[in-house]
């Protein structure tokens, strides 16, 4: 009796499959995004997303292309074990073709072990942290934007360019933000800059009054911060709440409108660095942002929003060209050469990296981010600390 | 008492489960859902479930044949679809470790709010030792551990009472996480990655012809599940299970009739661990990863609500229990947000309308037939 | 170390030791009164400090200006938001488990205030994020030496003295007061002299509550920001402040609040100072430890609860 209920369900299935598929004449090919959907960093989960998606959608609108394209959103919340969750969703379905994903470091350095398993080809849209591309050579798992490495080169070379000499470095505890700091010291210790402390913070600290009355002992002149918005936004108040007199100098970890939101009036001044030119000035950008408002999101695109864009755009291209196969899809992302797109050429290198040389510093003007030598800070009409 | 009701149930819940796991839509998913919560009741009214209940107990080789049996014929029916497999294999271990919680305060009353910790215990145990010893070995160091790290708590419990006790296992499971979210030898709060089982040569995960590899899982978490089973089974049956019952259910008796309190809560509260750090350790292996934030005060709360709403006390409504409350949330894509609003609500709806959970644990028969 | 640094250390200590009394006192009246242990105190303070933050959005809209009145406002629309709330929990769900196992009404209670959690965070517009609190007190510091005094600081840590204080007073000094120490000596006998049971215990709970929707605006005006989970951590410290002095006594409450905010602190400080590798967020692994430790040796408290158990 058992034997026959399989029967059974698959003649079921089969039947209402068949009936809901008579209207389509193309083949849909399901592809994954990742990203903090909820959480202190959903801005930039929901913009990333909301990217994503829109690449779909123009791509759907596309009568030349030869699949129809479905995108299946999934929530990593920044954690590393959820990430590695909804990376086990995404690619142990075999429906799911590629994914575009990730855009804290942390979930993504947990999740390309799940992603080699299963032979899934991944693309990074937004974590920046050097091992995710670097420390294993997987095939599966290539990333468009850039890493922190470059980012904090600047960022060192910059401010000790602007004659500070005294710093004290808080980063949280994660890979992300030992990263920031790994990387900054030895930048700034090679430009010339003197590191006077160092504090770990847990990536959901509420009171940093303890370190930042030790950091306030050691007098610094600029406060370098290695981590993500929502704990930036507490640091930099709890900054002011101790009468700490510093330049806030942070990573692209905190470049969002949630930032200045958090702070109101204590964000001027604020510093920030990201990779590639600022996309509002390239001809992609515009039309980048053109049809995104058209589309009416209620979320911006945050600042990673046009490389989840162009990821989504990279899988789709591929897979018009090898077909909907997860292997074919790995192969062919590999050969990525020179390729144009919004936020400038692509060229994966053999750990499937794009290597992105520009830096675009930036500083928070009249409570928006504005490009740092169209600020009146460069200028001189306004002065940091 | 016939043996039939029992085993009609089984089959009947297997073929549930089955439709279940296989349906697609959102419409159908609902659909089977509703079915469940409208059946339940409608099915205890009728004294369905007290007659189930008391075929399983009279019967308990038929009963256990059964339960495998059905399980059998599901991996068969979902045997390549992965993620099937890896709730499947999820649902067994949780079992394990909630089989581990009912003893604790099922039976010796010992309230545990940090199951969590220790499945956390067994989780890092395979990670850290887990490319240098033997597999099989690994998981019964993370019982040992998990049992060893447990034992820090005896004194503090064993001196106190209901909330004071609470109270205690509660700051242990936030102490636990918080340690090794700060601790970067056991990986910080990125976490450690773990190698897949290996035992005795069978490398887990790699996958049988078309088999998916979760499906190996599957096969070891139901040989601890059963041992777990067998093993809570004959403990309640016995004098040890009778000892324990004193105990809940009044200390001072208990202890007027000459048995040695302590001894049975620090056996209990042990044994418990135990369990819990085997299931976390297999588990870990079989996720490939364990993390701070994957063993935190809201997965205890899990645990507790799965062992509340399979019925306190109750062996067979443990893995019923895990199985609602690991599959639903999943297949309810609208709800995965949702998920933990609605566990919540669950067990608020349970301890007030009916308390004794969904397979209440029988009375004990002191004379059996 | 500097008198300045110190003295901002003794600060930070009062403050956070001011917010745990508040908390830990709730636990403990609810305690004294029925007996039980309702977790979800910490997840109403949470619920307190977004209704303040709702008014203030409302406020907004309706164009109050002035920083005192809109302060005024939102605390006694939280407050008696809150209150209303805990009578409500006590009617329908801790009331009828009065006669059931602690057990279930520990469990009941965890779970509503977990299911109080995920509302915030699925109802509220965004509610997974953290919210920017606004400033509504007086900016102004003074910086002497080392040492910022911060006048809002100073009204936040005497406003929750104020008030810890005015519960103290309502306990020992009205009728109402008497009145719940009455049910919690004994309630049998409390009814029989013609005390209302159930009235005394909604407005104990409804006292409580309100206390906490107080606690959850301090903790957003001290720290411009609040989201879903503070009410976590802050209910098992205040529950953990209020066991370590002694349930059912007030002033064992306030002084565990006090002495886990001073465990924190010394944590963050000492750990340090002595093992250099030890980062400053080794402080809640030591606080938690003290406290099982101390509940080891001292099993019911500082000041003991008085217990008659009937065999």
């Amino acid at each position: 009796m058992h034997n026959c209920v399989p029967r059974v369900f698959w003649a079921a299935a089969l039947a209402a499959a068949l009936a809901s598929d008579a209207g389509a004449a193309k083949q849909t090919v399901k592809i994954a995004y990742i990203g903090p959907l909820t959480g202190g960093v959903s801005a930039n989960g929901i913009g990333g997303r909301n990217s994503a998606d829109l690449a779909v959608r123009l791509r759907n609108a596309d009568p030349k292309a030869k699949y129809r394209y479905e995108l299946v959103s999934l929530d990593d919340e920044c954690k590393p074990n959820i990430a590695v969750q909804a990376a086990t969703k995404a690619a142990s379905d075999n429906s799911i073709v590629a994914g575009v994903t990730h855009y804290c470091s942390v979930a993504a350095i947990a999740a390309v072990d799940t992603y080699h398993k299963f032979g899934f080809p991944a693309v990074v849209w937004g974590a920046v942290l050097p091992d995710i591309t670097y420390r294993n050579n997987y095939a599966e798992v290539h990333r468009v934007n850039g890493t922190m490495i470059n980012q904090n080169d600047v960022a060192a070379k910059f401010m000790t360019g602007l004659k500070y000499k005294r710093w004290v470095i808080i980063h949280d505890t994660t890979d992300y933000g030992k990263g920031h700091d790994k990387y900054f010291t030895e930048y700034l210790t090679k430009y010339g800059g003197q590191v006077l402390g160092r504090f770990g913070v847990t990536a959901d600290q509420q009171d940093f009054t303890a370190e930042l009355t030790k950091a306030k002992e050691l007098k610094p002149e600029v406060i370098y911060f290695g981590g993500l918005t929502p704990i930036g936004v507490r640091i930099r108040s709890q900054m002011e709440r101790l009468g700490i007199d510093a330049v806030f100098e942070g990573t692209s970890g905190i470049k969002s409108d949630s930032y200045i939101d958090g702070l109101g009036k204590l964000a001027e001044g604020s510093l920030s660095f990201i990779e590639g030119a600022p996309w509002e000035k390239l001809p992609g950008g515009l039309y980048f942002i053109g049809k995104y408002a058209q589309q009416k999101y209620d979320q911006g695109p945050e600042a990673y929003g046009p490389f989840a864009f162009t990821a989504a755009g990279l899988i789709m291209d591929v897979i018009e060209q090898v077909g909907p196969n997860r292997r074919k899809v790995i192969e062919e992302l590999r050969k990525t050469r020179d390729k144009d797109s919004i936020v400038g050429k692509i060229s994966f290198d053999d750990h499937g990296q794009n290597v992105v040389p520009l830096i675009t510093k930036y500083v928070v003007q009249d409570g928006k981010w504005v490009v740092w030598e169209d600020s009146e800070y460069a200028s001189g009409r306004r002065k940091l600390k | 008492m016939s043996v039939l009701p029992g085993i009609a149930s089984i089959a009947a819940m297997a073929l549930y489960a089955a439709f279940f796991l296989h349906a697609e839509s959102q419409a159908q998913v609902l659909g089977l859902v509703a079915l469940g919560v409208v059946g339940v009741p409608v099915l205890a009214r009728v004294g369905w479930i007290a007659r189930t209940a008391t075929s399983l107990e009279a019967h308990p080789l038929a009963a256990r044949s059964a339960s495998v049996a059905a399980l059998a014929v599901i991996i068969a029916l979902f045997h390549d679809q992965h993620f099937v497999m890896l709730m499947l294999a999820s649902v067994l271990l949780y079992s394990v470790a909630c089989l581990g919680l009912t003893v604790q305060f099922g039976y010796a009353g010992v309230v545990n709010f940090a199951g969590a910790a220790f499945l956390g215990v067994g989780g890092y145990t395979s990670a850290v030792f887990g490319p240098h010893v033997p597999h099989a070995l690994v998981l019964l160091i993370g019982g040992g551990l998990a049992a060893l790290v447990g034992s820090i708590l005896i004194l503090p419990i064993l001196r106190t009472r209901g909330h004071y006790a609470a109270l205690i296992t509660v700051a242990f499971g936030i102490l636990f996480r918080t340690f090794v979210e700060v601790n970067d030898a056991l990986g910080g709060p990125q976490g450690l990655q773990v190698k897949g089982m290996n035992l005795f040569g069978w490398e887990l995960n790699s996958p049988l012809r078309d088999l998916s590899f979760y499906a190996n899982y599957v096969f070891v978490g139901l040989a601890l599940a059963a041992a777990a089973f067998v093993l809570v089974r004959r403990l309640e049956r016995s004098w040890v299970g009778l000892s324990l019952d004193a105990v809940r259910l009044d200390e001072t008796a208990a202890a007027v009739f000459g048995i040695d309190v302590a001894r049975w809560k620090i056996l209990a509260f042990t044994c418990g661990n135990f369990f819990a750090g085997i299931a976390g350790a297999a588990y870990a292996m079989m996720t490939g990863f364990v993390a701070p934030n994957s063993f935190t005060f809201g997965d205890s709360l899990i645990l507790v609500s799965i062992v509340l709403l399979g019925g306190l006390g109750s062996a067979w409504g443990v893995p019923l229990a895990a199985g609602i409350v690991l599959i639903v949330p999943e297949k309810l894509q609208a709800l995965q947000e949702y998920r933990f609003l609605l566990y919540a609500m669950l067990v608020i709806v349970i301890l007030l309308a009916r308390p004794q959970g969904l397979i209440a644990r029988p009375a004990r028969e002191y004379f059996p037939k | 170390m500097d008198v300045g640094l110190f003295g901002q250390y003794v600060a930070n200590g009062l403050m956070l030791g001011v917010i745990y009394a508040m908390v830990a006192v709730g636990f403990t009246l609810f305690f004294g009164v029925l007996d039980v242990i309702k977790f979800s105190h910490g997840d109403v303070l949470t619920a307190g400090a977004f209704a303040g933050l709702a008014t203030y959005g409302g406020l907004q809209a309706l164009g109050f200006a002035s920083p005192a009145v809109q302060l005024l406002i939102i605390l006694l629309v939280a407050v008696a938001a809150m209150a209303f709330l805990g009578a409500l929990i006590a009617k329908y769900l801790v009331l009828p488990l009065r006669t059931a196992p602690p057990l279930n009404t520990l469990l009941l209670t965890l779970m509503l205030g977990a299911a109080l959690r995920e509302c915030v965070r699925l109802f509220y517009p965004q509610g997974a994020n953290p919210k920017p609190f606004p400033r509504l007190l007086p900016q102004d510091a003074v910086a002497l030496g080392s040492f910022t005094l911060r006048l809002d600081n100073v009204l936040l840590l005497l406003g929750g003295l104020a008030a810890i204080a005015a519960v103290h007073f309502v306990i020992t000094r009205t009728k109402l007061g008497l009145a719940i120490r009455a049910v919690a000596q004994d309630a049998e006998t409390a009814r029989i002299m013609g005390i209302d049971f159930e009235r005394v215990v909604l407005l104990t709970f409804a006292l409580g509550s309100g206390l906490a929707a107080l606690a959850g605006i301090m903790n957003g005006l001290y720290y411009s920001e609040i989201n879903f989970s503070i009410g976590l951590l802050l209910g098992v410290i205040g529950f953990s402040a209020a066991v370590v002095g002694g349930l059912g006594n007030i002033y064992g409450a306030i002084l565990g609040g006090f002495l886990f905010a001073g465990l924190q602190t010394v944590g963050a400080v000492l750990l340090p100072a002595l093992l250099p590798q030890v980062p400053s967020a080794y402080k809640d692994v030591f606080a938690f430890a003290a406290v099982i430790a101390f509940m080891a040796w001292r099993p019911t408290g500082l000041i003991a609860e008085k217990t008659a158990e009937r065999v």
